[in-house]
């Protein structure tokens, strides 16, 4: 039987965090399909919730993709997104779970190769620390 | 609203068909819930496409629209203008990027990429049924005034080029500088108080004795470099030192300096008590040659640590040198002194000899350029961004130009960092010009998809006026926070962050967001 494929949920600002996968195609970068982009206005509207809810849903990592601090569209959004994402990786410490499995990024619309490296970055958590929780129930 | 969905397929979006099957995609669409129609067209960007899906979409009565095609941001803005004139509300078309997010990152993997354009078709179909129609609103500007705070080089610029765009200028100028103004021109004045929005501020200034309240559509800071600041040790012991730019200035009124002239980099070249955000080079090296060509015996000697010349005024570092203008490099270990008792001889050590030399002088100048004291007043007032240097912050670069995060304040010259005359003006012209855009506009859109607060759930705790960067919630009568739509800009960071759960994103709820990231892990790729 085949190994279970990570999955990888990205939740991305709409500005330069969703311009970064845009200008990883447009370069013609591949990665990994495991990825699965949700969009948000900007990191600052993440909650807590929406990370904890996707790993219960079946996600093996989360990441939060926001603009460069000092180039945010929103001015301190990203700020605001990392502080959330701080959060929920100390609750998960505090669970017992790895909080590597939850990471907070930050791109520009012109890094093309960013996302690829987010993307692989997680992927490689994933199949360290192998899929989250429930492995017997799922197979 | 019934849910009418159409499904629209852009092939030259997906253009590797063999790699997805579009057909296969839009078959699948069909067969789904409450989707009524379903296109695939040749270009969606294309007229002829446009009015096909349009006059489709009409036939159907179709509300809702999915668009399997790239980014929203490069879909032709026709085919949203299009449903609108057929009354399918905007907000009510999502967009699903199949082929910068699957198509061509995937393209190695075609079995994987169908499954997830699949998987994202579904989520985006659950989405828009989630979604509820929106308006967006207009506000009249009260006026077309353009504000512009500074009357030096930049601000100059700026008020003369918002004039021509039509807009009525103000420049509220701090000293008694006086020149020739396009509008009004308020000598003596400062910034007290901001309130407001973009296009329609209300702005308290003290004008000499007088506080009075000005409404404004658009504002510029221009309110320069520090020139006149001049602490630290070596301005201290010499009184009569001055900045190069003052140098500069007098030197070109034609007033006769008394030799030899020193330029230091820093009056305070041990870096202790003042932030020195950047050196004129550029303008040292071109009056040193100025002084040079007047006069062959005139004595000019450039202290520094290190010089950086821009781009070609490198070249002018050779010039000068061949021109007979010293130059003396030191380092940390032998910083210029000057002693009190004797303040007209700087020493220093000299790096190329190793010794420390004592230069007489007759002038003594500063290559220095300190942030402007206000700066961080006016940043304050505004409620703009500072950098760590002591300079006014960019807003991103997403925004234009000479933007701040604010929109419809703008910002332009040495206010955001050091920089010479030609490009402060340069710069004064473009925020101009955009200010008086702005102001132009006559109206404000505002609406759509912000954020609104159930008020029964709010315990006015201020976490979300304290957070926004647009100050959009405040607290109104009920003593319950309120959202002044037209300044919030949907940023959403109020809603996550509200102990009590009490604000809401239109159309970008908990629901929406978690059952979309729910579909898309339900997906097998
Ligand atoms: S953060 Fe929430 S509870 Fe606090 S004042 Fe704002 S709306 Fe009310
Ligand atoms: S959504 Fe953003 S701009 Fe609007 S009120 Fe909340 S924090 Fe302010």
């Amino acid at each position: 039987m085949t190994p279970r494929r990570p999955k990888i949920v990205g939740f991305c600002c709409e500005r330069h965090g969703l311009d970064s996968p845009v200008a990883a195609a447009k370069s013609g970068i591949t990665y990994d399909a495991s990825v699965r982009i949700i969009d948000v206005p900007c990191t600052g509207r993440v909650d807590g919730l929406h990370i904890l809810k996707a790993l219960e849903d079946g996600a093996d990592a989360v990441f939060v993709l926001g603009c460069l601090e000092k180039n945010c569209y929103y001015d301190t959004g990203s700020i605001e997104g990392r502080k959330r994402v701080e959060h929920v990786r100390s609750m998960l410490e505090e669970a017992g779970i790895e909080k590597e499995r939850v990471e907070m990024f930050n791109t520009s619309s012109t890094m093309t190769w960013r996302f690829p490296e987010i993307v692989s970055k997680m992927c490689d958590v994933v199949n360290r620390l192998g899929p989250l929780g429930k492995e017997g129930d799922e197979q | 609203m019934k849910g009418q969905i159409q499904v629209i397929g852009c092939k030259s979006c997906t253009e590797i068909p063999q790699l997805i099957d579009m057909n296969k995609l839009i078959e699948k669409a069909s067969t789904m819930d409450l989707v009524v129609s379903t296109v695939l067209v040749g270009a969606v960007c294309d007229s002829k496409s446009i009015k096909q899906v349009v006059q489709e979409a009409k036939e159907r009565e179709v509300d809702r629209v999915v668009v399997l095609a790239c980014p929203k941001k490069v879909v032709n803005p026709a085919l949203l203008a299009a449903f609108k004139k057929a009354k399918v509300n905007e907000f009510l078309v999502e967009y699903v990027n199949i082929r910068d997010e699957v198509v061509l990152p995937h393209m190695d993997d075609p079995p994987r990429a169908q499954a997830k354009a699949e998987t994202m078709m579904v989520a985006a179909l659950q989405k828009v049924m989630g979604l509820k129609p929106l308006e967006t609103l207009k506000e009249q500007m009260r006026t077309r005034n353009v504000v512009v705070l500074g009357g030096g080089a930049s601000g100059r610029k700026a008020a003369e080029t918002a004039a021509k765009t039509g807009a009525h200028t103000i420049i509220i100028e701090k000293g008694t500088k006086s020149f020739k103004a396009p509008g009004v021109l308020m000598q003596n004045s400062v910034l007290l108080k901001s309130k407001g929005y973009g296009g329609n501020f209300v702005l308290t200034i003290r004008a000499g004795e007088k506080v009075e309240e000005l409404q404004c559509a658009a504002i510029v800071v221009a309110t320069g470099g520090g020139w006149t600041r001049l602490n630290g040790p070596l301005a201290k012991a010499c009184k009569s030192a001055l900045p190069l730019y003052e140098l500069d200035e007098q030197i070109r009124a034609g007033k006769k300096m008394e030799g030899p002239i020193v330029i230091v980099d820093s009056p305070d070249p041990a870096g202790k008590s003042m932030q020195v955000r950047d050196y004129a080079w550029d303008e040292s090296l071109e009056l040193a040659i100025e002084l040079k060509r007047r006069s062959t015996d005139s004595d000019i000697t450039i202290v520094f640590q290190e010089m950086r010349a821009f781009g070609l005024s490198e070249l002018r570092y050779k010039e000068a040198a061949e021109l007979g203008v010293r130059f003396i490099r030191y380092d940390a270990t032998g910083i210029p002194k000057i002693d009190p008792k004797e303040p007209n001889v700087v020493s220093v050590k000299d790096l190329a000899q190793g010794e420390t030399i004592r230069l007489r002088f007759g002038t003594l100048a500063f290559a220095s350029i300190p942030a402007n004291d206000d700066n961080e007043g006016i940043a304050d007032t505004l409620r703009i961004p500072m950098s760590p240097d002591g300079g006014i912050r960019h807003g991103s670069i997403q925004r234009g130009p000479v933007s701040t995060p604010r929109p419809g304040i703008f910002i332009c010259g040495s206010a955001l960092f050091p920089k010479t005359k030609d490009i402060a003006e340069e710069e004064g012209m473009v925020a101009g010009e955009l200010a008086g855009e702005f102001a132009s506009k006559g109206i404000i859109e505002y609406g759509g998809s912000v954020a609104e607060v159930t008020q029964e759930k709010c315990s006015a705790c201020l976490t979300c006026i304290r957070t926004c960067p647009y100050e959009a919630p405040f607290i109104g009568i009920a003593n319950k926070a309120e959202i002044r739509t037209q300044a919030c800009q949907g940023c959403g960071m109020c809603v996550g962050i509200c102990p009590s759960k009490a604000i809401e994103l239109r159309n970008c709820t908990d629901d929406i967001i978690m059952q979309e990231t729910k579909t898309m892990l339900r997906g097998d790729f």
